[in-house]
C-alpha cells in the first residue's frame, strides 16, 4: 500500500518534472568563469582595458594566437547564459501567471510575496514556471 | 517594467520592515549575493533630498576648500550613513580605473543581488573612495573613474538597467576611518540604495 502511494506520488512528480537545476549560471559564476579562463590573458595582453567596455573582448580577439581557446569558449558561454537568464527574468510573469492564479490567488501583491508563494508551491507549479524561476536565478 | 516586476517589487517593503536596522559604515565587506541583498534592502530613512548631485558638489567643495582633515566623520559620510548600504573591495590596477579580473566575480554577486525581485524596483549609487595618500583632486578624479568603470561593467556585462545605477567618486572626502586617513581600509567601494525606480504596487491589486 505504502509502495503504491509512493509510486503514485513519483508518477505525479514525474509528470510535472522540471529541470532540477538552473540552465543558467549566476552572475557571480559568470564573472568567476571569465576570470578563470581569460583573466591571465587579460592581465597580460589587455590590462589597459575595462571589462564593461567591450574593449577587453576586442583585445583578446586581437591576441587570439596567444589566448587559450577555452577563454573564447567560456566567454561565449557566459554571454549566452546571461542572455538566457535575463530572458527568464523578463518572462517570469508570463510564464508563472497561470500558476500564480492557481496557487497564489490569496497572496496580496504589494505586502505579501508572490515569488515566495510560487517557491513554496514549487512541487505543483507548472514546469514552465518552475523552469523560468530556476533560469532567472530565483529558485534553487 | 512588467507587471510581474511591480508585484514582486512589493517583496522589498516586507524585507525592509522585517530587517534589522543597517549597521552603518561597518568595515567588513560583503561578498555573497545574499549578504549584499540583505545590506541593500535593510533600510530605513529614505531621504529624497539626498542626491548624487548634492553629494558630488559637497565633495568638490571640500576639495576646493582644502581644509585640514578632521578626525570626525565628514558631513558627506554622515549623510551616507543613513542609507542601506554595502561595502565591497574591488581590485583595480595601480593608479588606474581598470578592474582586475579577480574582482569580476564580486561584481557578479552585486549583479545577482540587483537582479533579484527583492531589489528589482530599486536604484543605487556606486561610490568610489580612496585613502588620503596622493592629492585630494587626483583622488576625487580617480575614484569617479573607478565608480564609472563598475557601473559600466554592471550595465554592459551583467545587464543591470542603466536607469538603476549612478556612479559617484568621493575621493578621500568620506573616509571610513578619519583617524587613519592613509590606511588602505579607506579604499573601498560602497553601494547605496537610493530609493525606488517606479512606485511600489498597491496591496489591493489582484493577481490575474
Amino acid at each position: 500500500m505504502k509502495g503504491k502511494i509512493l509510486a503514485l506520488g513519483a508518477l505525479m512528480l514525474a509528470g510535472l518534472a522540471a529541470p532540477a537545476s538552473a540552465q543558467t549560471m549566476s552572475y557571480a559564476q559568470a564573472g568567476a568563469l571569465i576570470a578563470k579562463s581569460c583573466g591571465p590573458s587579460i592581465e597580460r595582453y589587455c590590462s589597459k582595458f575595462n571589462i564593461g567596455t567591450g574593449d577587453v573582448q576586442k583585445c583578446l580577439q586581437d591576441n587570439k594566437d596567444k589566448v587559450p581557446p577555452q577563454c573564447f569558449t567560456d566567454f561565449a558561454a557566459v554571454q549566452a547564459s546571461i542572455a538566457k537568464r535575463v530572458a527568464a527574468q523578463e518572462g517570469a510573469w508570463k510564464a508563472c501567471a497561470a500558476s500564480a492564479q492557481q496557487f497564489c490567488s490569496g497572496v496580496q501583491p504589494g505586502d505579501a510575496n508572490l515569488l515566495d508563494c510560487l517557491l513554496a508551491s514549487s512541487k505543483v507549479v507548472r514546469p514552465v514556471c518552475k523552469e523560468t524561476l530556476l533560469n532567472a536565478g530565483w529558485a534553487n | 517594467m512588467t507587471r510581474f516586476t511591480r508585484i514582486l517589487g512589493g517583496l522589498a517593503l516586507a524585507a525592509v520592515l522585517a530587517a534589522p536596522l543597517a549597521t552603518s559604515a561597518s568595515a567588513q565587506t560583503d561578498d555573497s549575493a545574499a549578504q549584499i541583498m540583505k545590506g541593500l534592502s535593510s533600510v530605513t530613512n529614505d531621504d529624497p533630498s539626498l542626491t548624487v548631485e548634492l553629494l558630488r558638489k559637497m565633495a568638490q567643495d571640500a576639495v576646493a576648500a582644502n581644509q585640514p582633515l578632521s578626525l570626525n566623520k565628514s558631513e558627506i559620510a554622515k549623510k551616507l550613513d543613513k542609507l542601506a548600504q554595502i561595502t565591497v573591495q574591488i581590485q583595480f590596477a595601480l593608479n588606474s580605473a581598470v578592474i582586475r579580473p579577480e574582482s569580476y566575480a564580486t561584481l557578479g554577486s552585486i549583479a545577482d543581488a540587483m537582479h533579484h525581485p527583492i531589489l528589482w524596483n530599486y536604484k543605487f549609487v556606486v561610490v568610489g573612495n580612496t585613502d588620503a595618500t596622493g592629492t585630494r583632486k587626483y583622488n576625487l578624479e580617480l575614484s569617479q573613474k573607478r565608480a564609472d568603470a563598475i557601473v559600466q561593467a554592471l550595465i554592459t556585462l551583467y545587464r543591470i538597467s542603466p536607469d538603476r545605477l549612478q556612479a559617484l567618486g568621493l575621493g578621500q572626502e568620506a573616509l571610513q576611518v578619519p583617524s587613519k586617513p592613509d590606511d588602505p581600509i579607506n579604499r573601498r567601494v560602497q553601494i547605496y540604495n537610493i530609493g525606488t525606480v517606479a512606485p511600489m504596487p498597491k496591496g489591493t491589486t489582484n493577481p490575474q
